[in-house]
Formats: structure tokens, C-alpha cells, sequence
């Protein structure tokens, strides 16, 4: 019963703004899409335009095949889960439940059962009487997702579901978002400008920027491999130097890399996470090896993270603080190692 | 700004003075109602009703009131309902062209009635609407949108959009969306403009001079003529009704408005 | 666009009402002031030749002008103190403007009357304590007139230069008396400039009301200082010069209008009539 979604070249203008710059998206039927980008890449726009809340000046919305670009919003069939919920403030649970059936014309009965189900389904069961405004706001969260979910619509679309929230709540309802999606298997779009919300949740994460779709992907396919600098910069942190190859060597602050599949001529935009760095012991060796001091350091709990100048400039690394072989201090001097494969050639993006 | 600034004396004053000027005025008409004397004046021995029985006594008050009273009705009802659509195409449509269309709305507001008592006694003696219950009410009823558009726009603008765009998205029309999400909501502003509305026409004496003669003789109209012909004393009595009645209405605003916050 | 049709169609009610009902008559109007009694702009060369138009002209323009300043004086003190009170005094000062604001202004007139005539309860009450020997002139001349019109006034006064007031941050006064000004330097340095659009948009709204202003100044003008509303009245029903009235009454318009236009710049309208957002 589920249902696959695809978008060919929209886009959408506001005079000379371009909001969404021809974008082609296929989601698979029963996947769980999540849009990201930081605010005004046009992640919103496009759920806008799923949804029919505003047309696109270009392009087409197929669902299952079938164009539905000119139809309203309310003959799409698809539930949505609203930023701040939009819950409606003078009903009850229940009625905010049983609005998009009541709209359906079900009978009482039918309607009862449905919005008992879906109480269940979010597990606010015996909550039905109360007002939105008494609900916290995890709870609100989950009345939305059943007031979206109870009529069987053929898509979910969530705006930021869950960046009303505080972090440990997100957490949590990102399991429970997640384990909900494998339950009721439809089809899911997500948009979020939180990477952590992206990779946990997804099947398939689109990187948006300034309106253009720069990669679409699995979430580890885009950590790992990373299309653009804007995409390695965006999903996690990273540290990016320009090589340059010369007779099948790759060259960079007179230190000679050892790179996988690095190009046999000209300059490279290599991405270097900062957990593929390794701090190496004395006699310790590795494909590559730069030395250098500790210009800056951060405590974080769980590891510390180095900034060290070295010959290739500085570079971000991050050590687990549990028995950490070094006490980390501003000028100690650390020799860095990483693999062959640790490092990424990505491309500069366009302006 | 509470108390870190209590104003001078003079400014304090002042104040208390142009309160007293703004209230006081009008709470003479309550002891001048029960003059036990023939002309206008406060009482000299004592209170009497009988002004007050001379009034509940006189069909030609009773029956201005009741006229009043319809054509206040009928005039508000017309308002609210095309006033409250209106406002709410022009908030969800929210563009230049409507902006210009709410602002034609409050036409009425800025344009003194009497250039439009003029235009309308020509037109409707054109329309054959003049001294019509008719012709009173549509003109009562069109000056009165204006106060139904400002209340409902302030309330809509506390609306949140998404409410409807989430009532579209499930698949409510528009006729649904309106009765079940947006009209419940903004109930209170619609009450109020209805009140207000329906005070204006309750009160509004320039248009009816122009376009009403023997069949339609509201209460203003009545007023107006006591004034300029006999100031009698039962002119205090139908003015302590009016302010009585105003109040009363005020006062419902204010509880129902309570109610909506509290 | 297709899909906002039905919007379209509730505004379309009110639309047909206010072009049908409204509209029209009023552009009648404009259209009789250069049509009746002949085609041509005769009736606008009175505006230069007759005494008595300008007369007219000119004794509203000076009713006006006095009203509006009296009503913003008074207005200004009185929203400043609204401003400066305790919420729950505030309450009851609001409950002071706006009740009159509501009360109808025919009762309110008359009210006025019962005081301010020969015979009425001010002149009784001054004679009586052997005040006055003659009865005070206070009704059927411009000063009456000026009485009801400012009475009518001071809450349209009131209402924006508060709302102006409200919105001045108080942590600027006390920021400016910690930094060793007077209270009367905040006043003038830092209060007033700041309340000062409030004081420009009262002005407009009051000025224009009182314009086109009839029922106050009839009753209490008794018929011997004539203002714009009541002479295009007399021109209309009593002397059936429907082009002079018309020109009057478009004239009326023209400056209203003209007055808005000048101030937009300064002054929020959609604000001042409360237009929503």
C-alpha cells in the first residue's frame, strides 16, 4: 500500500529569487526521504509544492506514476505532519484525530475505531480528551503523527517534526519516528536542517543548497562519500586541503600523500573527517603521516578534538578521551596518520 | 513602564480633568431623566419616573425603537457576513491586489457619511429605495463592514495559517475548513464586530435623515427632532435608554473577550 | 490563479455590496459637482468667487484646526499617563476612553446641551451660587461647538498616541536616567521624538473626522456657525443646489483624501484604521 514519489525539474521562482533551481528526485515506494539543508536551501518549498500549498513555475510531481501537479492539496492524499503541529487548539485529541475522517464523511463508528488505532499506534492511548494546550510537547508531536497517519494517505510529509523539541526528547522520538516508518511502511518525507535528524532517520537523504539538489543518497553513501565540499562540510565536520598530482603523485605542503584512486594530473580538493585522523605513537606508521603541534583543543565528553598545524595546514582530529594516549595541550608536539582510503576527492562547488 | 515613571502632578491633573470631561457630561442626562419638572432641568423636590412612564407610554418612541432595533439587526447581520468572508478571502489570499480591497472596505470609516447620505439620496430615489426598510438597512449595513473587517482581521491575524493549510491538507474543502477550523476560532472577533456594527447602525442619524421621511422614522431620527423642537425632558429618558444599552453591549464585548483569554 | 477561487468568492459579497451601495453614490456625487446645473467647472469657480463658501471654508478649517490641537493637548497628557499606570490602572483609564468613544453621539450632544444652554445646568448652577448675574453664552456658537467636537475627539486622540507610547521600550528611560539626564531631558530627548509619529497619526485621524463632522456641530452650532457638513446639507434639502453641495461634498473628499495621502508616508494607515497584521 505503498507508494512512490517522483519529482522531475521543479522549480519554483519568487521573481528573481530562484527558491528551487530544477530538481529531479525519486523516492521509492515505502522509503523514508529525508530533504536537509540549511535554512533558504528550498527543502521547504519542495514540501510545499508535494503538498500543493503552492505550485511549482516548472516541473512535475508524479505519485505512483501519475502527475498530480495541478491538484489542490486536499485531493493529494497525503497526511502531514506541520512545524509547531498545527494541532487544532479548540478541539480535543480525539477531534484533532478524527478531523481528517470527519472530512471523509465516515461513519462515527468507523471514525471511533480509526482514531482509537491510531492512538494506539502512537501510544497516547487514554489521552483523548484533552486540549493540545495540555499536552506536552513530545505528546503534541505524536498527535500530530496520528492525525497525519489515521486516513491511510499515501504519503507522510513532516516540516521540521521534530525541531520544537529539546535534544534528548528529539532523541527519543527519533526512534520511535523511526520504528514507526518500519510499522505502518509508507512512504516518508522528512525536511530538517539538523544532519544528526537526517542520517539517523533515513533511507535516502537530499542535500539542498541555495535551491539546487547537490546529492542525493543513502545516509552512509553521503557521509563516506561525499560529492561536493559543501556536502562533506554540511553532513559532520571535515577537513579539506587542495593536492596536486604530478607523475602519479600526489603533492600537498611538500609532504607526498599516499591517496586511493587519486587522479593522475592536476589539483584535488581532498575531505578528511576529522575521526579517520589517527594520533600515532612513537615507531607507530601509517600511509600517510603528518607531524605538527597543538594549536587549539576541545574536551567533549566522549573524546577531545585537536586542532594541529601541520605542513598541510591545520587539521581537525579527534581522539576518544578514555585512556587518550596523550594529556592534550596547547604546543605538544603529535605526529597524525591515515589511511590510503581515509581521504575523499570532492569538488568544489559552485557559487 | 509601570512605576518607574509616575508622572507630575500637573500631567495627573490634567488627566483626572479630561476624564471627568469625557464621562461626566453624560451621566447628567440620568438625573435630568427624573426631573419632577416640566422642562429640561435636574429634579427640584425630588426624583420622578414619570418621564420615564410618559416614554414605555408614547407609541411614537416605542415603535422608532422597534424600527431601530430591525433595522440595527437586519443591517448587522448583512455586515458581519459579508464583512467576515471578505476579511478572511484577504488574509488567506494576502497580496497587493487584496490589500487594496481591505482597504477600500474602511471607505466607509474615512469618508464622512454626509458626502454619502448626499450620493445616496440620489441614488436611491433612482433605486426607488428611499424611506425603504430596504434602502436603510443596505446602507446601514455597507458602513457597517468596516467595523467587522478590522475586528475580524485582528483576530485572524492571531490565526495560526498552518491551521489551514493543515485542514486543506487532509483533505478539507473549503467550506469545511472555514466551518470547523476558522470560523470557531475567530468567533470572538466576529462577535465584536457585530457588536460594533451593530451600535453603528443603532446610533447613525446622518444617512437616515437623507434617505428616510414618514415610513421609516428610527429612534436618532427622533431624538433629532426632540432637540431641535421641544427639549423635553423624556429626550433624557430614551438618552439614559441609549446609554444604558451601549454600555450593556460594551460590557458583553468585554466578558466575552475575557472568556476567550481567561 | 484557479485554486483561489473560492477565496475569491468570499470576498466577492462585500466587494459587490460596497461598489453597488457605496461607491457608486459617492462617485455620483462627484459626478453631479461638474454636471448640475450645467456640464463644466462652474460650481468649483465659487470656491473663488462667493464670500459664503469661503466663509464656510474657512470657519471649518479654524473649528478644525483649534479642536485637533485642543484634542491632541489633552489627549497626549492623558495617553501619557495611561502609558506611565499600572496595568490594572490602566484598565480603568481605557475603560474612561473608550466608553465615550461608543456612546452615541446624538445623546451626547444632547447631553451637552442640557448643560451648556441659557437655561441649562451650568448656567442654573453659577447663577444660583451668585457667580454670574447673566447666563454664560456657552451653547449655539463656536464655542459649543468646540466643546462637543473635542468631547467627541480626545478618545480617536488618545487611542494612537498610546498605541505609540506603548511600544517605546522603558528600559530607554531608564537607560537615559542612568546616564545623569533629567527627567524632563527624557522627556524631550528621548520620550516625546519617540512618541512623535503617534502624535502625527492622532492629529490626521482627528483633523479628518472633524472635517466632514455634522450632527455636534448642527446641535450645538444652533444653526449660527455653519460648517462644511451642515451648509452642504442646507445647499441639499433646503435649498436644492445639488451642484454646490456636490462640489462642497467632493471638496470634502478631495481634502480628506489629500490629507491621508500627505501623511502615509509618516503615518501606518493600516495601523490607524486597524487593518489587521
Amino acid at each position: 500500500m505503498s507508494h512512490a514519489l517522483s519529482l522531475r525539474g521543479l522549480t519554483k521562482r519568487y521573481g528573481a529569487f530562484v527558491a528551487v533551481d530544477d530538481v529531479s528526485l525519486e523516492v521509492a515506494a515505502g522509503a523514508f526521504l529525508t530533504l536537509l539543508g540549511p535554512s533558504g536551501s528550498g527543502k521547504t518549498t519542495i514540501l510545499m509544492a508535494i503538498a500543493g500549498f503552492l505550485s511549482p513555475d516548472a516541473g512535475t510531481i508524479l505519485l505512483d506514476g501519475r502527475d498530480i501537479t495541478p491538484l489542490p492539496p486536499e485531493r493529494r492524499d497525503f497526511g502531514m505532519v506541520f512545524q509547531g503541529y498545527a494541532l487544532f487548539p479548540h478541539m480535543t485529541v480525539a477531534e484533532n484525530i478524527a478531523f481528517p475522517l470527519r472530512v471523509r464523511k465516515l461513519g462515527r463508528a468507523e471514525r471511533d475505531a480509526k482514531v482509537r488505532a491510531a492512538l494506539d499506534l502512537v501510544q497516547l492511548t487514554g489521552l483523548s480528551d484533552r486540549r493540545p494546550m495540555q499536552l506536552s510537547g513530545g505528546q503534541q508531536q505524536r498527535v500530530a503523527l496520528a492525525r497525519a497517519l489515521v486516513f491511510d494517505p499515501a504519503l507522510l510529509l513532516l516540516d521540521e517534526p521534530l525541531s520544537a523539541l529539546d535534544k534528548k526528547l528529539r532523541a527519543e522520538l527519533q526512534e520511535e519516528l523511526r520504528a514507526l516508518h518500519r510499522r505502518v511502511g509508507r512512504t516518508f518525507v522528512n525536511v530538517t536542517h539538523d544532519q544528526d535528524e537526517a542520517l539517523s532517520l533515513s533511507d535516502q537523504v537530499a542535500i539542498l543548497n541555495h535551491g539546487r539538489l547537490i546529492q542525493a543518497g543513502a545516509p552512509a553513501a553521503l557521509y563516506e562519500r561525499p560529492a561536493t565540499r559543501f556536502v562533506a562540510d554540511f553532513l559532520g565536520k571535515s577537513n579539506f586541503f587542495t593536492a596536486v598530482a604530478e607523475g602519479g603523485r600526489l603533492h600537498v605542503g611538500g609532504i607526498v600523500l599516499a591517496q586511493r584512486d587519486a587522479p593522475p594530473s592536476g589539483a584535488v580538493l581532498l575531505s578528511l573527517r576529522p575521526e579517520k585522523i589517527a594520533l600515532l605513537a612513537d615507531g607507530q606508521s601509517a600511509a600517510n603521516v603528518a607531524e605538527g603541534r597543538i594549536l587549539s583543543w576541545q574536551y567533549l565528553g566522549a573524546g577531545f578534538s585537536l586542532v594541529v598545524d601541520t605542513p598541510l595546514g591545520p587539521l581537525r582530529a579527534t581522539l576518544p578521551s578514555w585512556r587518550a594516549p596523550i594529556a592534550p595541550a596547547a604546543g605538544l608536539a603529535v605526529r597524525l596518520g591515515w589511511a590510503a582510503d581515509a581521504a575523499v576527492a570532492v569538488i568544489e562547488d559552485a557559487a | 513602564m509601570t512605576g518607574a515613571y509616575r508622572p507630575g502632578l500637573f500631567s495627573r491633573g490634567l488627566s483626572w480633568a479630561t476624564v471627568v470631561y469625557l464621562v461626566l457630561p453624560m451621566t447628567i442626562v440620568l438625573p435630568v431623566s427624573l426631573t419632577d419638572r416640566r422642562f429640561l432641568s435636574l429634579p427640584e423636590h425630588g426624583a420622578s419616573l414619570q418621564y420615564y412612564r410618559s416614554f414605555f407610554a408614547s407609541p411614537l418612541w416605542l415603535d422608532a425603537m422597534a424600527q431601530s432595533l430591525w433595522i440595527a439587526l437586519c443591517s448587522t447581520a448583512l455586515a458581519v457576513v459579508t464583512g467576515t468572508l471578505c476579511a478572511i478571502g484577504c488574509w488567506r489570499l494576502s497580496r497587493r491586489s487584496t490589500d487594496l480591497i481591505r482597504a477600500l472596505m474602511l471607505l466607509p470609516l474615512i469618508i464622512p457619511s454626509i458626502v454619502y447620505a448626499v450620493g445616496l439620496y440620489r441614488y436611491f430615489a433612482w433605486a426607488g429605495l428611499l424611506d425603504s426598510f430596504v434602502g436603510v438597512t443596505l446602507a446601514h449595513g455597507v458602513t457597517g463592514i468596516p467595523y467587522v473587517v478590522v475586528t475580524v482581521s485582528t483576530a485572524l491575524a492571531a490565526f495560526d495559517p498552518r491551521l489551514e493549510q493543515a485542514a486543506r491538507g487532509m483533505g478539507a474543502s473549503l467550506r469545511q475548513t472555514l466551518a470547523w477550523v476558522i470560523l470557531p476560532r475567530i468567533a470572538p472577533g466576529i462577535v465584536s464586530g457585530a457588536i460594533f456594527a451593530f451600535i453603528h447602525s443603532w446610533d447613525e442619524l446622518v444617512i437616515v435623515l437623507f434617505i428616510a421621511s414618514r415610513n421609516v422614522y428610527t429612534l436618532p431620527r427622533r431624538i433629532w427632532n426632540g432637540i431641535n423642537e421641544n427639549l423635553d425632558p423624556t429626550m433624557a429618558v430614551v438618552a439614559v435608554l441609549l446609554i444604558v444599552m451601549t454600555l450593556g453591549l460594551l460590557l458583553l464585548d468585554l466578558v466575552l473577550k475575557r472568556r476567550q483569554t481567561g | 490563479m484557479r485554486r483561489d477561487a473560492g477565496w475569491w468568492a468570499l470576498i466577492a459579497p462585500a466587494f459587490l455590496l460596497l461598489t453597488l451601495v457605496y461607491i457608486a453614490p459617492i462617485l455620483q456625487v462627484l459626478a453631479i459637482s461638474v454636471l448640475e446645473p450645467s456640464p463644466g467647472l462652474s460650481n468649483y469657480e465659487r470656491l473663488f468667487t462667493s464670500e459664503s463658501v469661503q466663509r464656510v471654508i474657512v470657519t471649518t478649517l479654524r473649528i478644525c484646526t483649534i479642536t485637533t490641537a485642543i484634542a491632541l493637548g489633552l489627549g497626549y497628557v492623558l495617553a501619557y499617563v495611561i502609558a506611565m499606570a499600572s496595568e490594572a490602572a490602566r484598565r480603568w483609564w481605557l475603560l474612561a476612553v473608550l466608553v465615550p468613544l461608543w456612546i452615541s453621539v446624538l445623546v451626547r450632544a444632547f447631553a451637552w446641551v442640557t448643560l451648556l444652554r441659557r437655561q441649562g445646568v451650568i448656567n442654573q448652577g453659577l447663577m444660583g451660587a451668585g457667580i454670574i448675574e447673566e447666563p454664560l453664552a456657552l451653547v449655539w456658537n463656536e464655542t459649543g461647538i468646540v466643546i462637543g467636537m473635542v468631547h467627541y475627539m480626545v478618545p480617536y486622540a488618545v487611542l494612537p498616541m498610546l498605541a505609540a507610547m506603548r511600544e517605546i521600550d522603558p528600559r530607554l528611560l531608564t537607560a537615559a536616567r542612568g546616564m545623569g539626564a533629567s527627567r524632563g531631558t527624557v522627556f524631550g530627548r528621548v520620550f516625546l521624538p519617540l512618541s512623535l509619529p503617534g502624535v502625527i497619526a492622532s492629529g490626521v485621524l482627528v483633523f479628518i473626522f472633524s472635517l466632514g463632522f455634522y450632527i455636534t456641530p448642527a446641535i450645538l452650532g444652533g444653526g449660527r456657525t455653519l460648517m462644511v457638513a451642515e451648509w452642504i446639507k442646507l445647499q441639499i434639502l433646503d435649498l436644492i443646489r445639488w451642484g454646490l453641495g456636490a462640489m462642497m461634498a467632493t471638496m470634502l473628499v478631495i481634502a480628506i483624501l489629500a490629507t491621508l495621502a500627505i501623511f502615509a508616508r509618516v503615518v501606518n494607515l493600516r495601523r490607524l484604521f486597524g487593518g489587521g497584521a
